[in-house]
């Protein structure tokens, strides 16, 4: 508790009266911090810890969610993992799919930051028109992608058209991992407004000083700013990593079948990992495998946030936030 | 002179490649607007047109009827609001008891909160719902009043940075009056805290509006929301999507969160820009 002065001076008055009550005191703010965190604890209990452990349980009988006939299977279903094709293809795929769009995002959208982090005109303009597509919602996304890569009526194929060649079916394989790339690319100003927040962070007098000293705008960048902004890098490819392991709806929405349907008519080049859960879940009833693969994504998932904070301890995560607060949490 | 002609030369460099830019992402949106604005014979012919002969306008009025469009708005409206109005209190509520007030324990239950922060929500989305249908919870609104009063890590987080940085004279005064944490929490820190609740609400209301996964698991075909509604809804009797039908429901279904966007831009910046991590 750092009181100031003022608060200080109007403090001692209560002093004499504490000994006492020291108990009373600590119990009673005790409860005052569980009156507000709480609900917190109790929605992660509930809603996090209780789900986990349900489909853990799932995950450990052949259960279809709703025959009476189900068996325990010990750890069968963990063993299937690696030992089922489609699983590890669908991994493959997942990884594929993450290298083509985390890097480039990531480096889209710092570019994109850097070109607008100066005073120009329009400034404002572009920021905006750059960042509208991250906060179209992901389904009109898909459906818009959808529309532009149309065989019969998107712009895909005016172009090609307008070329001399024949139209291309975008939505079949294996041009549909591509539309579903460029769909992912589309919202990168979610990265760069992050970026863009990272570099108000770099200390202008720096900049200055290094280009008194001669050294060139590109040097500067290297040596200075990308090392600044080296920890919410860090932290967007961390969360890029684990966003792409999640992607599965825009491979339903991007699916020539709509509907509850559409999980089976997902071309092979956007059979990701999740939608592979998503079909063992809802197009085959194999609950109990299909909570095991949750749990391998949960499992990994939690691998890669444990690293994180081992390096998260090394100034990661909390960069550009005051560092007095770091004790605190 | 040569460094003018050269400073000229680079800000002309610069302007056509966000020209570009701009060109390349707002040309999906672009496209989208063009193709609800066509005629059904349009969308067959080939060579593809750029630009419909003449705009059809009320293919908007048709995309309003083909399904119940303002119905199923309504139903997303409801839900969006519930969940953010719910979830933005809730975090705040919860952040200030990270921000303000200690116990054993606290370290250990930020730590947490930090962690789930990482964690994919669809991990516990599919037990969740499987839970909830057991419970009976299956098309009605129960799941979200329930997500929204425990709150988002991310959003707690968000409020918990911007808590920390209000100054403790206000509630030490308030404190020594014999003013409870409670009212401090309505009193003072929520008043302070507009901005960073604009964002919270912004950002809650637009997820859910948009959310697909959930009312897909969670709700009917009749209570459920646009987004879900949208995917299937413009279909012909083969089951091929309506273009132009399609287009146009969509343009109206981004226009809130687009406009919700416009009108509130300066607190999403402010947004990830306080939070120090995003």
């Amino acid at each position: 508790m750092t009181a100031t002065l003022a608060a200080s001076r109007e403090t001692p008055p209560a002093v004499p009266a504490r000994p006492r009550r020291r108990r009373g005191r600590a119990g009673q703010r005790t409860r005052t911090f569980y009156l507000f965190v709480g609900p917190w604890i109790a929605g992660f209990v509930l809603l996090t810890l209780f789900p986990l452990g349900y489909a853990f349980w799932m995950s450990l009988t052949n259960t279809d969610g709703l025959s009476p006939n189900w068996s325990y299977v010990g750890f069968d279903n963990y063993v299937r993992v690696f030992q089922d094709q489609q699983t590890i293809a669908s991994l493959g795929r997942t990884g594929v799919f993450m290298l083509a769009t985390v890097p480039t995002g990531v480096a889209a959208g710092l570019v994109m930051a850097v070109l607008l982090n100066r005073d120009f005109r329009g400034r404002a303009l572009f920021r905006a028109l750059f960042y509208l597509p991250a906060v179209v919602p992901g389904v009109a996304a898909a459906l818009t992608f959808k529309i532009i890569f149309d065989k019969n009526a998107g712009a895909a194929n005016a172009v090609v058209g307008a070329a001399g060649g024949e139209p291309i079916s975008w939505l079949a394989d294996p041009y549909t991992r591509f539309v579903l790339i460029l769909m992912i690319l589309w919202g990168v100003g979610g990265s760069m407004i992050i970026s863009l927040a990272a570099l108000q962070d770099v200390p202008r007098e720096l900049l200055e000083a290094a280009k008194v000293d001669g050294a060139s705008p590109a040097y500067a960048f290297f040596k200075i700013t990308l090392p600044i902004l080296s920890p919410i890098i860090f932290f967007q490819v961390v969360t890029g990593v684990i966003g792409s392991l999640q992607v599965f709806v825009p491979s339903l929405l991007l699916a020539p079948v709509n509907g509850p349907a559409a999980v089976t008519a997902v071309p092979e080049g956007n059979y990701l990992f999740m939608v592979h859960v998503y079909a063992e879940y809802f197009a085959k009833s194999h609950f109990g495998y299909a909570s095991a693969l949750l749990w391998v994504l949960f499992l990994f998932v939690l691998l890669i946030t444990g690293i994180v904070f081992k390096i998260g301890s090394r100034a990661v995560f909390y960069g550009g936030v005051d560092p007095t607060e770091r004790k605190e949490g | 002179m040569s460094v003018d002609i050269a400073r000229r030369a680079r800000l002309t460099g610069l302007y056509l490649t966000l020209i570009t830019l701009a060109v390349i992402f707002s040309g999906p949106l672009g496209w989208l607007i063009l193709t609800s604005l066509k005629a059904p014979d349009e969308l067959s012919v080939f060579p593809i047109q750029l630009f419909p002969e003449t705009p059809q306008w009320h293919n908007y009025l048709d995309a309003l009827t083909f399904i119940d469009f303002l119905g199923y708005a309504r139903n997303s409206l409801i839900l969006a609001t519930i969940s953010s109005v719910l979830t933005t209190v809730s975090s705040a509520w919860m952040a200030y008891g990270f921000a303000r007030l200690s116990a054993p324990g606290k370290k250990f239950w930020f730590g947490l909160l930090i962690s789930t922060m990482m964690m994919p929500s669809i991990i516990t989305l599919i037990p969740t719902y499987l839970m909830f249908a057991k419970l009976g919870f299956v098309d009605t609104y129960i799941p979200w009043i329930l997500w929204g009063l425990c709150g988002a890590a991310f959003m707690v987080f968000l409020f918990r940075q911007f808590f920390a940085g209000i100054p403790k004279e206000l509630e030490e005064a308030a404190i020594l009056d014999g003013c409870g944490h409670v009212r401090i929490f309505w009193k003072i820190f929520m008043p302070q805290s507009g901005p960073i609740l604009a964002a919270c609400m912004v950002l809650t209301f637009t997820a859910s509006w948009g959310d697909f996964v959930a009312p897909s698991l969670l709700l009917s075909d009749d209570t459920t929301t646009l987004a879900v509604r949208m995917t299937a809804g413009y279909v012909n009797e083969q089951g091929f999507p309506i273009q132009n039908l399609l287009a146009a429901g969509s343009t109206m279904f981004i226009l809130p969160v687009l406009l919700m966007f416009l009108f509130f831009q300066r607190f999403f910046v402010q947004g990830f820009s306080t939070s120090g991590l995003k």
